[in-house]
């Protein structure tokens, strides 16, 4: 199937199976307490691999604590690009025991996996994480005086050279690494070379070669990275927002790298006034987002009404986490499905797209501008902490073009701002600054020239008008949705979201399933979903969430009689192993 | 150009009487005397009886959502700094639903003309206590909020850091219009306090009540001097006209320190010493 017409050049096919086979991947778990800069030692050893070509991702994991809570750093290092992290750690990094308690669960060693812990703390790792074949492998991390440790050389300093040993990476290579981080700060480069060399120094040391890099540069962003590229490659000129984990680094780069582009960002005093602020910067006739999480978006809920109803157009990205009320900030969830479909007051239109991974992330806000731009209402995306904060090994950046803005009204528009008989429902859009153009928006229900109203007969009409937009989005999106695996294989899955990742990599090793993933959730490519799921002898819908959400909204738009729930809540993301047992035991 | 270049067709639906009428008029006739082109001209609103008033005027007007009109009429400004924005609303709109926003649109200093239309009621939700309905007349007809002392807005605002603040009376048409115009010009965020009556919930001889205890500022007043604006704005009586007007400031932001303290801009916590190392780093 060819992708739409709409739509950016992609890298690959829209529809595009999974690569060749399961990728050659070594998974590193870098563990510590906050301030032993796991996740700096995890950024750079993923910064490295891009340098060499090498795919991978690094998801990060933290305590309640800001800092002083043990933190982790997971990194998949592969061949073939990686959206999913892995179900076994290959190499345990653990600068102190005592920090793993929190990831019991997360983390899996298995008999061939690697073990490096601090040679002074003794001890031995839980039996939980799994037993292996080779015991631990001591290394002198931590200083001590009398028992008590001591400000020592920065133990992720001496990892990262310690690991350059075990992966088979040159020296050189991290020296140039360091040098781009600190070149800035030579004292502060200087000690980390001293320590980095005393890592590089350690002689007997088990050897767990990465997987070979194609030679060529790879580049490295985050999902939140990727939304705020993305929607600035598409025309973004307005963002107010408000910090929330786990969606404020689309705010961070947004404040760093909309003005260049001759956009402006806000921090508002909360969610209610950023999305405030981009209806008011959208009613100036400016292409307007916010972003936020599961919290923000419940504020925001009464002003994504006013954007459908006073037909302005609007990008919501929700970076959703684990709830409800405060939930679990840092953790992923696919639980703001329901919210995002129906939430709200009235009946009023608007789009939800969902986003697969990290690449996608840009691709996805090329769509989402050119829906809320061409129908004038509310673009609902949802992304998740899975790959909002996910950091990613990609193919160099995709070209990428502008969407195309709202049709802007002229004296030859005709009269009426929101006339009834406008095909799909979408009227020439006044611009403040236009002679002639002056109108009142309103989220009062008004007649076709914005007058407040309360006329039953006209507020039917201005609903069949306003929802008339979903048709012609229908017509335009009917191809927005990626499927996986072969098409005459007997068992179909249904997901949405980052599930993608995991997904990709579970067709490629099991080929008696299919997998349809909408990219636009709502309206639903139902024909192209029906069409898909013939000749299949079972059916199961995954998604992460307590309710199935996505199962009850997919079973409100077709027969699903017979088909499976494979569902829980958000946490840590869905394995293989996990899957598994699910489709095993899921029931209709 | 005439205050009814200014004017839509649409007919107003308030009540006989209601203050409103003359705000729309000062309004307008500022608006002329200002020769601001209806195309450049944004007013925005939340909801209540003064926030029909922008579907009353010839410009790009918003009537939004309840509370609502600062960060909307903000996100107009930041991405078209151009139109001229103007916002009215109530009492309750503003001092209740929407207090939360006035501070902030105050610290961005956002060049827009803010205009609250206090008649000390709810009028179209029929009648109930607003955070400026004083306690008597709450004890008198049985309305909520009876131990709830009233808010002083024009505090608020001067504490926030308002580099401009007026207040005016709805039944002065000439000075309704004088202040509309001095507020418009000013360049940042300017504050107008209306009193209006209502002439339904507040009675017929509420407004004359209130402008009984209105006084003209003295002629010799200088609206440069903060502490004497907060001195003012703290009697018994309401004082009419230019309260404060900081000198507008040059390019970007306050540099000066004393200028600073002039303006109400307070110490802040945060310190350049404080930005020290990020973890991790």
């Amino acid at each position: 199937m060819k992708p739409p017409a709409s739509a950016p050049a992609p890298a690959a096919p829209a529809h595009s199976g999974p690569g060749a086979g399961t990728p050659h991947s070594l998974v590193l778990a870098l563990v510590g307490s906050g301030g032993d800069g796991v996740a700096l030692l995890g950024d750079l050893v993923l910064g490295m691999a891009a340098r060499q070509g090498l795919y991978g991702m690094m998801v990060q994991s933290y305590g309640p604590q800001i800092r002083g809570g043990e933190s982790a750093a997971i990194v998949r290092l592969a061949d073939s690009e990686v959206l999913y992290e892995g179900d076994q750690v290959d190499l345990l990094l653990c600068f102190r025991l005592r920090d793993l308690k929190r990831f019991q669960g997360a983390l899996h060693l298995h008999s061939g996996s690697v073990v490096v812990m601090d040679r002074e703390e003794g001890g031995d790792p839980p039996e939980w994480l799994g037993r292996t074949v080779e015991p631990p492998f001591r290394f002198p991390f931590a200083r001590f005086e009398d028992g008590i440790e001591v400000e020592g050389p920065p133990k992720n300093m001496l990892g990262l050279g310690l690991l350059c040993r075990v992966l088979g990476w040159p020296q050189t290579l991290a020296e140039d690494a360091l040098r781009r981080r600190f070149g800035h700060r030579r004292e502060r480069l200087q000690a980390n070379l001293e320590s980095l060399a005393t890592g590089l120094a350690v002689e007997k040391f088990p050897a767990r070669p990465a997987p070979l890099g194609k030679g060529t540069g790879l580049f490295a962003e985050t999902g939140n990275e990727a939304i705020a590229r993305g929607a600035i490659a598409a025309g973004l000129k307005f963002f107010a927002g408000y910090p929330i984990t786990p969606s404020s680094e689309v705010m961070e780069t947004l404040i760093e790298e909309l003005p260049a582009a001759g956009g402006r960002v806000v921090q508002a005093e909360d969610e209610i006034a950023a999305m405030g602020m981009v209806l008011g910067a959208s009613f100036g006739g400016v292409p307007s987002m916010t972003a936020t999480s599961g919290p923000g978006l419940s504020l925001m809920t009464e002003m994504i009404g006013l954007s459908s109803m006073a037909e302005l157009p609007a990008i919501i990205v929700d970076c959703q986490r684990a709830g409800p009320a405060t939930g679990m900030p840092s953790r992923t969830e696919q639980s703001d499905l329901n919210h995002a479909v129906y939430g709200g007051h009235g009946d009023f239109p608007r789009a939800v797209l969902g986003v697969f991974d990290v690449v996608h992330g840009r691709d996805i806000m090329y769509r989402a501008m050119l829906l809320a731009e061409r129908y004038q209402l509310p673009v609902l995306v949802l992304s998740d902490a899975y790959i909002a904060q996910r950091r990613q090994i990609r193919d160099a950046e995709t070209t990428q073009r502008p969407a195309p803005q709202r049709e802007r009204w002229t004296e030859a528009s005709g009269p009426a701002r929101f006339d009834l008989t406008a095909a799909d429902g979408v009227n020439a859009f006044r611009v403040p600054g236009d002679p002639g153009g002056t109108y009142l928006a309103a989220g009062i229900e008004h007649n076709q020239e914005g007058f407040p109203t309360a006329d039953t007969t006209t507020h039917h009409r201005m609903n069949q008008k306003r929802f008339r937009k979903l048709e012609g989005i229908a017509s335009e999106t009917r191809d927005w949705f990626r499927t996986l695996g072969k098409d005459g294989a007997p068992r179909g899955i249904v997901a949405w979201g980052s599930e993608y990742g995991l997904l990709r990599e579970w067709t490629a090793a099991h080929p008696d399933y299919r997998v349809f993933l909408p990219e636009i959730i709502h309206p639903f490519p139902l024909e192209a979903f029906e069409t898909w799921r013939r000749g299949l002898e079972s059916m199961a819908v995954v998604e992460m969430n307590f309710q199935g959400q996505f199962h009850r909204y997919l079973s409100s738009l077709t027969d699903l009689r017979g088909v499976r729930r494979v569902t829980r809540s958000g946490g840590t993301p869905m394995t293989a192993a996990e899957l598994d047992r699910y489709l095993t035991e899921a029931t209709a | 150009m005439k205050a009814k270049d200014f004017r839509s067709t649409l007919e107003p639906v308030w009540c006989t009487g209601c203050g409103d009428f003359g705000v729309l008029k000062g309004l307008t006739l500022a608006l002329a005397d200002l020769e601001i082109a209806p195309e450049r001209l944004a007013v925005i609103s939340g909801i209540g009886c003064s926030s029909r008033l922008p579907g009353y005027t010839r410009s790009y007007a918003f009537n939004s959502i309840h509370g609502r009109a600062l960060p909307i009429a903000s996100g107009l400004k930041f991405a078209r700094p151009e139109i001229t924005t103007i916002v009215v609303g109530g009492d309750g709109d503003g001092f209740s639903i929407g207090l939360g926003h006035i501070p902030h649109a105050i610290r961005r200093n956002v060049d827009l003309t803010y205009a609250v239309l206090d008649n000390g009621i709810y009028g179209l939700t029929k009648g109930q206590a607003s955070p400026t309905s004083s306690e008597e007349f709450k004890r008198d007809r049985g309305l909520a909020g009876v131990e709830e002392r009233p808010l002083n807005p024009l505090l608020l605002v001067l504490s926030s850091g308002c580099g401009f603040v007026a207040r005016t009376h709805a039944g002065n048409l000439p000075h309704v219009r004088e202040m509309f115009r001095a507020a418009i010009e000013y360049p940042g965020f300017s504050f107008l306090h209306v009193l209006a009556g209502c002439v339904t919930y507040q009675g017929p001889s509420y407004a004359e009540t209130i402008y009984q205890r209105c006084d003209m500022l003295p002629a010799d007043h200088d609206p440069t001097d903060l502490s004497n604006a907060m001195e003012i704005v703290r009697q018994e009586r309401f004082a009419l006209g230019v309260i404060y007007r900081r000198p507008p400031e040059k390019g970007a932001g306050i540099g000066e320190r004393d200028l600073a303290a002039a303006a109400g801009v307070w110490p802040a916590v945060g310190t350049p010493e404080a930005a020290r190392e990020m973890p991790g780093e």
